[in-house]
């Protein structure tokens, strides 16, 4: 049994990752209060939002760049729940879930008839017309937002004050959920049906595959993924308003990091998280205060650095060493 | 021979490191760390240096011996015999999840005592949010939003004057002018970004007109940062408003009024809240164009001559070598915090937080700084002496026109047209 779990190299890596993220809130003094603990929070979080985003657009080839949208509204289910209805994130994050889901399929069935360039242009602008209707709906707070009130510590309110360990839990619990449904994509069906129409509509049709209704259950699955993540950011921050989570530079992160680790690979967006969240949180806690935002440029400079030289990413970097070392013991032999 | 070269490096270099260490752990025992988180980079980073710029000019007061400078704590070098403030600097971009972020670092890696910031109203909320969940001080310069010291907080203490007395001033302007000057002011306009700090400035002033039976024409938001206003100012041309309150922050304010330039339009007066108007930078870079302007303001050049000469000391000494200008109406504020602060720590005796709270809760505080001349918190944590001015600015002089205690000029009423300047 353990051993059919452990049956290749990619299931050990993916276990042994998870065995030490587990046990890294037990450690005494690794994640507590500490700063190292928001940044291990972040990286879990932005990896299963980026991996949320790999579903439709890795996968399946259709590049969105308004998962933002459906960030905010799980964001915003969450924080209604707590702010507007004095209840429990529990009840708010699976409504936002669901709502995200609808309103992916509304958004993008006509959105899915515009073909490469034209559909990432539409879901831009569905960025900016959600973005700009969260500022003037007042139900939602308009532009003031929702603020949390300071709530006790503990699961029922899934909100802490002094230590990150419940947090950083919780976002591993959304990273394995996220994770293990594209693991189980991968090896189903319906991960060949998403590779079909990503490598070619037409022929994927005259295979018999329903792309349309490939395409909208992706995309559903995506967007339902992605507010989850939502609902956990609006929980981490007490508070939420349309720029903070509705907003381009929002899903610039999903894409930003999918493809720094690896478009369409199930480890790209984890190493992609790996690399950036660390380098984005501790160029500003420890560079910022040079001021002139010398931060940001050294951010940026890697960025373009890693994209120059290696397109397809952090796994085109790792594929290209293993074909080497594989190359040079098979030149050996 | 290079071999022992490098090793010799190489010690030379540890035992640097080592001393360096030695040296500020030994420093470290008489160091209070206040972090001061700001927006040192995005579309407010030029407030947000002056803030910070202000921050370290108040600790150069507090830690070096100023004798000619008559505040408390100038005189005598450090507090709690030989005590030092270190400033740790953060940005928070104009974010609040940054802003939240970066202040759960400051006060549990490094360690700060208290913070101040965050210039932004939507920054200093979920900011301020994390030391009342941790029980640590919070000390809130010039962000104006009313909600900030309606949220009952015990550990947050703040400065300025909310939108709400601004508002109330302006609409006493506004019903003085009608009086003594026949202005004849009957509808309001208002434009302000859509933020935090601007829907609540918006709210207040609907609420203040409303009681003093001014009708509401034009209710125009904007995004800030936005790269073109004009359809925002032709909505207001449009409805022609005799009066207009505005509240956009730096570069906003300069696009406002350049955008009110190209369509040729100009209310009777307009007024603004704590924004551009208030950066001599800002009013720099307009000229002439920002001329005939109105703002409520703390702090000017001119009302420190007059009322504040310790703060033009202050300003002198170590504010504009840092800035290369002078103090502005936002920035000065929050080193009247660190100022405030620094005298509750004098008189509770003690690094600790719960003595100093109740000191900053209960008592009240002679500031060198602040146009009131003194700062008491009411239980809330707003500043019950906060004091604020309107003035017109004029060939880059800010000029006080109300209340009439402070008064030093005639108000340019109505605004020369732009055909006409």
């Amino acid at each position: 049994m353990v051993t059919a779990m452990f049956k290749n190299k990619a299931d050990k890596l993916w276990y042994g990752f998870l065995a030490v993220a587990v046990i890294l809130p037990f450690v005494p003094g690794v994640i507590g209060g500490s700063f190292f603990g928001h940044v291990a929070t972040m990286i879990l979080l932005y990896a299963a939002m980026a991996q949320s985003w790999n579903i439709i657009s890795g996968y399946c080839g259709q590049t969105s760049f308004g998962h933002s949208v459906f960030f905010g509204i799980g964001a915003y289910g969450a924080a209604l729940a707590v702010v507007n209805f004095n209840s429990l994130p529990w009840y708010g994050a699976p409504l936002g879930m669901l709502a995200a889901a609808v309103v992916s399929v509304i958004i993008s069935y006509p959105c899915f008839k515009l073909k490469g360039h034209y559909f990432a242009i539409a879901t831009f602008a569905i960025v900016e017309i959600f973005n700009r209707l969260f500022m003037i709906w007042d139900r939602v707070g308009g532009a003031l937002g929702l603020d949390y009130p300071i709530l006790p510590d503990g699961w029922k309110n899934f909100s802490w004050s002094e230590t990150k360990n419940g947090y950083y839990l919780g976002a591993l619990a959304i990273f394995v959920l996220v994770f293990s449904v594209v693991r189980w994509i991968e090896k189903n069906r319906m991960g060949y049906y998403l590779k079909a129409v990503r490598s070619g509509q037409e022929t994927a049709e005259s295979l018999g595959v329903n792309s349309t209704f490939v395409k909208l259950s992706a995309m559903a699955l995506s967007a339902s993924l992605a507010a989850l993540c939502g609902a956990f950011f609006a929980q981490y921050n007490y508070r939420v308003d349309p720029p903070m989570v509705m907003s381009l530079d929002m899903s610039m992160k999903f894409v930003l990091i999918t493809i720094l680790g690896g478009l369409g690979t199930f480890w790209g967006p984890l190493l992609g998280a790996l690399v950036l969240i660390p380098l984005q949180e501790y160029t500003r806690a420890y560079l910022s205060h040079l001021g002139a935002g010398v931060d940001l440029i050294i951010f940026g400079l890697i960025i373009i650095i890693v994209m120059i030289k290696q397109p397809l990413g952090i796994m085109g970097i790792i594929r290209y060493f293993t074909k080497r070392k594989t190359a040079k013991i098979e030149g050996d032999a | 021979m290079q071999l022992r070269k490098r090793s010799m490096i190489a010690v030379v270099l540890v035992l640097s490191l080592s001393l360096m260490i030695c040296a500020s752990a030994f420093a470290a025992d008489k160091v209070i760390k206040i972090g001061a988180l700001f927006p040192l980079t995005g579309p407010a980073a030029v407030s947000g240096q002056n803030c910070v710029n202000s921050v370290l000019a108040a600790a150069d007061v507090i830690n070096m011996k100023n004798p000619e400078i008559n505040a408390p704590l100038a005189a005598q070098e450090g507090l709690l015999n030989g005590y030092k403030i270190e400033i740790v600097k953060a940005d928070h971009q104009g974010k609040p999840d940054v802003a939240k972020s970066e202040a759960e670092r400051l006060y549990n890696q490094e360690k700060v005592f208290a913070i101040i910031g965050c210039y932004n109203s939507s920054a200093t909320k979920p900011a301020s949010a994390v030391a009342e969940r941790a029980k640590k001080i919070f000390m809130c310069g010039c962000s104006s939003s009313a909600a900030l010291t309606e949220r009952g907080y015990k550990y947050f203490f703040r400065h300025a004057p909310t939108d709400a007395i601004e508002s109330d001033e302006f609409v006493e302007y506004v019903e003085y002018l009608n009086k003594e000057k026949k202005a004849g002011i009957k509808t309001l306009g208002l434009i302000y970004e859509n933020t935090e700090f601007g829907k609540h400035a918006a709210e207040e002033a609907q609420r203040a007109a409303k009681k003093a039976g001014l009708k509401i024409v034009a209710n125009v938001p904007f995004n800030n940062g936005a790269t073109n206003l004009n359809s925002e100012v032709q909505t207001l041309k449009a409805a022609n408003p005799d009066a207009v309150f505005g509240a956009a922050l730096g570069g906003d304010y300069s696009l406002w009024v350049r955008t009110m330039k190209q369509v040729n339009w100009l209310p009777k007066i307009a007024i603004n809240y704590c924004t551009g108007y208030q950066n001599p930078a800002v009013q720099k870079e307009l000229a002439a164009d920002g001329d005939y302007f109105m703002g409520g303001m703390g702090y000017s050049p001119a009302l420190a001559k007059e009322f504040m000469p310790e703060a033009v000391k202050i300003e002198k000494k170590y504010y504009t070598p840092r800035s290369n200008q002078a103090f502005d109406s936002d920035s000065i504020q929050e080193a009247v915090m660190l100022l405030v602060l620094a005298q509750a720590i004098e008189k509770a005796g003690a690094v600790d937080t719960e003595k100093v709270a109740a000191i900053l809760r209960t008592e009240s505080f002679p500031s060198a700084l602040s146009l009131s001349g003194s700062v008491k918190f009411n239980p809330d944590g707003q500043n019950a002496n906060a004091l604020s001015v309107i003035t017109q600015i004029k060939n880059l002089d800010y000029n006080t026109v109300f209340p009439l205690k402070y008064k030093k000029a005639d108000p340019v009423f109505p605004m020369t047209p732009w055909d006409k300047r």
